[in-house]
Formats: C-alpha cells, sequence, structure tokens
C-alpha cells in the first residue's frame, strides 16, 4: 500500500488520482497529455476546465448566477471563474432578460471574445422572454448570439447553472469543438448567427 | 403638524394657482395650469418640499389629455415629510409640451426623460431632452399611450409566426 501523501518516497498507485496529490496528479497528467492523446483533444481539455463566464448581468438571474460562485455551491470546482473583462473570457452567459439597448452590449461583449467561445442562456426571459414575452422592448438572445446551452426556470437554482457548465464540458469534448474551431476557422456544427434585428445600428449607411 | 395644516400651508402659498386641491391619506393632489407650473414649483419648493420622488403622467385618451405628476417631498422638514405632494397639469394629448422643472428641481432630470419617451410629453428648457431607456425607434412609437397596443395570448401557442 502507497501513502496518500506526496514526496515521501514511496510507491504511490497510479490507477487513480486524489485531489490535492500533487506528484501523482502530475505524472497521470503528463502520461494523459504527452502519452496517448493528440494535440486536438489537450485543447479540448483544456477547454473545458477553463470555461471563464464573462459576468453580462442584465436581470435578477444574476443573484443565482452570484449565488452558483458562493462556497456553497462553488461553481469554481469545474474550472469555471467569472471575470469582468470579454477579451479573457470564452464563455457568456446571459443572465436574464436581453433589452433592445442591451442587446447591442451583448453583441458586442460576444464580437470581442476570443476564440472558442460559447454562450448559456439562462432563465425563462432568455428562452422565450418569459414574463415579458409580449413585451416591445425586449429581444430573444438567440437572434442575437449563438446559444449552446439553455437553463429553464425562473430563475434556474445554482445547481441548474453548475449543471449547465457540465453539459457544455461534455458537449465541448464529444463534438471536438474547441479544437476544431480553432483547427478550421469556425463553429462546424452550426452556422453563425447573424442579429434578425439592427441592434447596434451598424447597418445604417 | 397634521395632514390638514400642511394642506393650508400649500394653500396659503400657491393661492389662486391652485385650480383643484384633492386630499387623501397622506397625499395631496394639486392641480395647475401648463403656465403656472415652473411658478408654483418655485413656491412649494420654497415652503420646503426639496425633492422629486417621481415624475409620472397619465393618459385619458376619451377626454383627450395627458396628466403630468410630479410626486414632490421633503428630506429636510419632518413635518413636511410626510406628506406626498402630487403637483399636476393637464395638457392635450395632440401636442403635449409644458414647462420643465430641472431647474426647480434637478432630481426631475432623468425622470422627466422618461416621460418624454414613454409619453410623447416634451418638456421646453430641459438641458438634455432625449430617450433614457428605449431606442429612439420606440420612443417614436409613444409605448405608454393607451394607444399602443401589445400582443396578448392567454395560452402559449407555440412558435410565432414570424420566427418560423
Amino acid at each position: 500500500m502507497g501513502s496518500r501523501l506526496g514526496g515521501t518516497g514511496v510507491e504511490e498507485p497510479v490507477d487513480r488520482v486524489y485531489v490535492g496529490n500533487i506528484n501523482v496528479t502530475a505524472r497521470r497528467a503528463r502520461e494523459l497529455l504527452l502519452g496517448k492523446l493528440k494535440l486536438g483533444d489537450v485543447i479540448d481539455w483544456a477547454t473545458t476546465f477553463s470555461l471563464w463566464p464573462v459576468h453580462l448581468l442584465t436581470s435578477c438571474c444574476g443573484a443565482e448566477f452570484a449565488a452558483t460562485w458562493s462556497p456553497r455551491f462553488d461553481a469554481e470546482q469545474y474550472g469555471a471563474l467569472p471575470w469582468v473583462a470579454p477579451r479573457q473570457t470564452n464563455l457568456i452567459i446571459i443572465e436574464g432578460t436581453v433589452t433592445r439597448k442591451m442587446a447591442c452590449a451583448l453583441r458586442i461583449t460576444y464580437e470581442q471574445m476570443p476564440h472558442p467561445k460559447f454562450v448559456i442562456a439562462m432563465g425563462a426571459c432568455a428562452l422565450d422572454g418569459g414574463l415579458f414575452y409580449n413585451s416591445y422592448n425586449i429581444v430573444r438572445p438567440w437572434e442575437v448570439v449563438p446559444v449552446d446551452i439553455y437553463i429553464p426556470g425562473c430563475p434556474p437554482p445554482p445547481e441548474a447553472v453548475a449543471r449547465a457548465i457540465i453539459e457544455l464540458r461534455r458537449k465541448i469534448r464529444e463534438k471536438k469543438l474547441a479544437s476544431r474551431w480553432l483547427v478550421e476557422g469556425w463553429r462546424h456544427d452550426r452556422e453563425p448567427v447573424k442579429p434578425v434585428d439592427d441592434v447596434c445600428k451598424w447597418w445604417r449607411p | 403638524m397634521n395632514l390638514e395644516e400642511v394642506v393650508e400651508l400649500i394653500r396659503g402659498a400657491l393661492g389662486d394657482l391652485a385650480k383643484e386641491i384633492t386630499v387623501r391619506k397622506g397625499y395631496v393632489e394639486v392641480v395647475v395650469n401648463p403656465g403656472d407650473v415652473v411658478t408654483a414649483a418655485t413656491k412649494l419648493k420654497e415652503l420646503g418640499f426639496d425633492h422629486v420622488k417621481s415624475v409620472t403622467a397619465v393618459d385619458y385618451p376619451k377626454e383627450s389629455r395627458i396628466r403630468v405628476t410630479y410626486h414632490v417631498s421633503s428630506y429636510l422638514r419632518d413635518d413636511l415629510a410626510r406628506v406626498i405632494v402630487g403637483l399636476s397639469v393637464d395638457l392635450s394629448r395632440e401636442n403635449p409640451v409644458m414647462d420643465s422643472l430641472v431647474g426647480v428641481w434637478r432630481s426631475s432630470e432623468f425622470q422627466e426623460r422618461e416621460v418624454y419617451e414613454f409619453f410623447g410629453v416634451v418638456f421646453k428648457g430641459h438641458p438634455d431632452l432625449r430617450p433614457l431607456l428605449l431606442i429612439p425607434e420606440l420612443a417614436e412609437k409613444r409605448v405608454l399611450r393607451k394607444d399602443f397596443i401589445v400582443r396578448e395570448e392567454s395560452i402559449y401557442e407555440g412558435v410565432p409566426h414570424r420566427y418560423q
């Protein structure tokens, strides 16, 4: 039996990884990265553990978003860290209702982010209007940006947000979204979304 | 100072400017002519009502008028802080133009912009009269007037036609 503590000189079991055992984790990761996998798989694997959502707070779902990263639910264990600057992030979580003025900000934020980038729509308002289904001042987020994961609920609980991040990780690993996006230059599994309305007055001659 | 004394104070300060004074529980509604609104607001401010809580408007399409109401109250005087005074103006629905009260109460600036974009009421003398929350195309439709119809449905019918 090997010791669970690293650095003791005793041979450790290689078939399992204990969180916090830095020697075993490093050896395991070296074998995983350099021994067996192709570089694209490594990129997908690395992207799944570095999903940084930009904090684009449009509505009351931001309270649940904040609770997701609180110590009780701790979504940072999935490698996701909320960040303020869109140019250093690769994930948007649309937190609720998107008004017509905010749609412009959403599109600008999406354009600023580097590839590969992903979008999660959170809450009933981001799905199909929700409470404001007949309002004159909202847009559907899927008319503005390509949405990968939808989270229903009004508002969704923090567990649902964490679940959406896990689903996005599974989707990236299975469809090889990140590596193929970097190699081919575009998303191979879907068409790019052009906004239905002229949200930012960019089309005006 | 109870409510009746506050009403008497306002009545004495405004004099003939007040066309109509209605008293409800903790609320005094004062209706003035559109030409007298700056004078009445100045007198109310000298009396001690030092800030605007909200600026709102009500659309009466059958009577063809829009009533703009400034809810004012006081921070500095405790006896006046217990009442809210509504300073109201009746405007015509076709051409709603009134004088801005930004020069009297600075806190009414953004709220007058909201009334402008939702009801189309033009405030003369406003320093920056632009739409605040809406895009300009929506602000031209005067979306909170009664003749602006929003689509309603009682049961969700699936994907609307314009998205199919």
